[in-house]
């Protein structure tokens, strides 16, 4: 019962624990930010021009390095941090899983890398996202859209609100060929037709006319992975491909993504929140809290051994379909934090079951490697260990 | 058995499809097509099945939301649907719902303490005028809520603590039934956890049975004593939670539980997965015969034509029943199959 109630007011505790300066947060309520102070905030706004013909081609199958990534939302309330240095990158033929809560910055990351953030409110404030070499931030909006779609293109959750409901879907995939590659008509619905037969749809030659809201959820997300695949992208992201999907829907597409990975050799990046999934496809797992990784290591190693305490719980409190009834599930206490009100230190420490005092000061705890392919952000993380067995 | 306090005989529920100049009703929806269930007091009975499998239509069914086409809901002995509006009330105030989405669910324009405040001004009888503030604070104190909640809005809260403030709404009446239709499919992980916590602290304090409809397979083991799963409008299979989840007879339960992904990359690869061609077919035309049969693959001609009955098909599996042919467990590795 106590527990339960302490729950409940986490967001209030949080404060409580002096976490937050309350002057400043209470000044900041009274006086939000002008709109002049906002805009003199740092921010990345890309110039160069790349020729139109520049090959991309990936150094020892490196596709992708994202290095000190920082996000923020400028509103009237604030400045929303909603990603605080995240760094990562992706090989050729691999598997990256991003796993977060709602919140944590997964998808906003995903939308600063291919360069859809909307601005405003959203601002890149530092960091690169080196693509084959070059830093896509540094690029102007026109070059940006050559490397969109064409090298690096991504999948949304909700493939319902991601198509257009005015035109057939054929229409729509062809696009891709006619924008990017210049193609007419007849030949880029050919080619849409084809698209259509490789992420199996049926009757694909009848249903190219089709609008959206004539296929089913698992069909629609088919075509939007049709429409993303159109250009034989070297990285894919997928945003959620499968949240509003059935689990026998959800088999099917993630079976359908395995399969073009391995014959493209293109590099994933899926965005999830379903452990259950990631355990099934990811290569690596990069795990985000608030804006921040707080793990990154090997699909199984984390599974076996996590590190983080936040791993660790979202590991805990997933109920398995193998697993007897009865038993309390080990829940994380509290709430994400307001991203508007970080707390001091580490962002994890008002939920860490783990947490010591020290870990409310100071800066955020950073990366460190604990072993060859693995970091955590948890300066306790042997300790962790220890008190899990 | 006498504990059983709420069940459902045969129940019906078709939506008339509308078309033409006149809109005149050119063909039906069938939402769910015959269902029999049994609640006992205290139990929790889980429902599960894919998107528009009727399940959530079935939990409104329930309650009486929405008034059944044919059937009959009997509500501690008496036959609801047969009865006044006095028989009515008495089964809304012992039957409450939870929905799934705490955004829309919760009316943004009330303080939390209006919302859950609400079910007294219609059942007034439960708690005196006078009383009905300190047990609001009651109630948001039981699912985890700080008193002072009560003067805040909706909008003020996360998607977990909204979900906790329908749940207040939902007990508010005492009620011995509460459904609870896809309660934590809205919220992240670790809040999720939370709340299925809550939900069983409820039940152990207050003695509640759960109608829980959700289509997270491993959440409804978690909570369920028994399980139903559902397919276009009929339940397919029924058991005890062990009896579904570890011996599933039923050809569509084994492929739901095999569709499911286990957090557990060790098992990568190992496990069978059986993978079901196409979509569920639409419930305006259901197929004759079996309505899986388009989709199984152990189908063969009986299955088109005769409606397979939900029945127990081997003496041994007490109260475990199955709408197939050829209900059978079998080894996991048999339909190996794309």
């Amino acid at each position: 019962m106590a527990d339960m109630y302490d729950e409940g007011l986490a967001m209030v505790e949080a404060t409580g624990r002096g976490t937050i300066d309350l002057e400043q947060s209470a000044a900041r309520l009274l006086k939000p930010p002008s709109r002049r102070e906002m805009a003199k905030r740092p921010s990345i706004h890309g110039t160069v021009v790349l020729d139109d013909h520049h090959t991309w081609t990936p150094t020892d199958g490196r596709l992708l390095t994202v290095d000190d990534l920082h996000v923020e939302f400028r509103m009237r309330e604030g400045v929303a941090k909603a990603i605080n240095g995240v760094s990562f990158h992706l090989d050729q033929r691999e598997t990256l899983a991003i796993l977060g809560e709602s919140g944590s910055g997964k998808s906003v990351t995903a939308q600063a890398i291919m360069g859809i953030l909307d601005t405003p409110p959203g601002y890149v404030g530092q960091g690169r996202v080196e693509y084959c070499g070059v830093d896509l931030l540094t690029l102007a909006e026109k070059s940006r859209q050559h490397v969109r779609g064409d090298q690096i293109a991504m999948i949304f959750q909700d493939a319902l609100s991601s198509l257009n409901p005015v035109f057939p879907v054929g229409w729509q995939i062809a696009e891709m060929f006619r924008v990017h590659r210049g193609m007419n008509r007849s030949d880029s619905m050919a080619r849409a037709v084809e698209l259509m037969e490789r992420v199996h749809i049926p009757a694909a030659k009848q249903r190219v006319k089709s609008y959206p809201h004539q296929f089913s959820g698992g069909m629609r997300q088919r075509i939007m992975i049709a429409m993303a695949i159109a250009l034989d992208p070297a990285v894919l992201i997928a945003d959620e491909p499968t949240t509003a999907l059935d689990v026998t829907v959800q088999a099917q597409i993630m079976d359908l993504l395995k399969d073009l990975q391995a014959e493209s050799g293109m590099g994933l990046i899926l965005i999830t929140h379903d452990l259950g999934v990631v355990a099934d496809v990811a290569d690596r797992i990069a795990v985000m809290y608030a804006g921040r990784l707080v793990e990154t290591a090997p699909v199984g190693p984390l599974y076996a051994t996590p590190h983080h305490p936040y791993t660790l719980g979202l590991l805990e409190s997933v109920p398995r379909l193998d697993s007897k009834l009865g038993d309390v599930l080990p829940a994380i206490g509290g709430l994400p934090p307001n991203l508007l009100a970080m707390p001091a230190g580490c962002p994890f420490h008002p939920r860490c079951r783990y947490a010591r005092a020290e870990c409310g000061q100071g800066a955020a705890p950073e990366l460190v490697v604990t072993e060859p392919g693995r970091a955590v952000a948890c300066p306790w993380w042997d300790r962790l260990e220890a008190n899990h067995e | 058995m006498n504990d059983v306090i709420l069940s459902g005989r045969g129940l019906v529920k078709h939506y008339p499809i509308k078309g033409g100049v006149f809109r005149t009703t050119v063909g039906q929806v069938h939402a769910v097509d015959g269902v029999d269930l049994d609640l006992r007091a205290g139990e929790t009975l889980g429902v599960v099945g894919e998107s528009g499998c009727g399940k959530s239509t079935l939990g409104r069914l329930l309650m009486c939301l929405e008034t059944p086409t044919a059937g009959s809901l009997i509500f501690d002995g008496e036959d609801v649907l047969k009865k006044g509006a006095t028989e009515l009330r008495h089964l809304r105030r012992n039957v409450q719902i939870v929905f799934q989405d705490p955004y829309t669910s919760l009316n943004p324009r009330k303080t939390v303490g209006d919302i859950v405040a609400e079910p007294f001004e219609i059942h007034p009888e439960v708690v005196p005028k006078k009383g009905i503030r300190t047990r609001v604070q009651e109630l948001l104190e039981l699912v985890g809520m700080p008193p002072e909640a009560m003067n805040r809005y909706p909008h003020q809260f996360s998607g977990g603590q909204r979900q906790r403030i329908g749940v207040a709404r939902g007990i508010a009446l005492n009620p011995k039934v509460l459904i609870c239709d896809e309660p934590v499919s809205a919220l992240d992980v670790s809040v999720q956890a939370q709340v299925v916590n809550l939900l069983e602290k409820l039940q152990r304090e207050l003695g509640l049975a759960y109608v829980f409809i959700a289509h997270d397979l491993a959440v409804v083991r978690h909570i369920s004593d028994r399980v139903a799963v559902m397919y276009l409008g009929k339940i397919v299979e029924s058991g005890d939670e062990e009896q579904i989840y570890e011996h599933p007879t039923h050809p569509y339960t084994q492929a739901l539980l095999s569709a499911v992904p286990v957090p557990d990359p060790t098992l990568r690869g190992r496990r069978e997965q059986i993978v079901l061609t196409g979509d569920v077919p639409s419930p305006a035309n259901p197929p004759a015969g079996c309505r899986f049969h388009t989709r199984c693959w152990m189908a063969q001609e009986i299955c088109s034509t005769k409606e397979p009955e939900l029945i127990s098909r081997d003496d041994q599996m007490g109260g475990h029943v199955s709408a197939c042919h050829f209900a059978a467990v079998r080894a996991p590795e048999a339909p190996a199959q794309a």
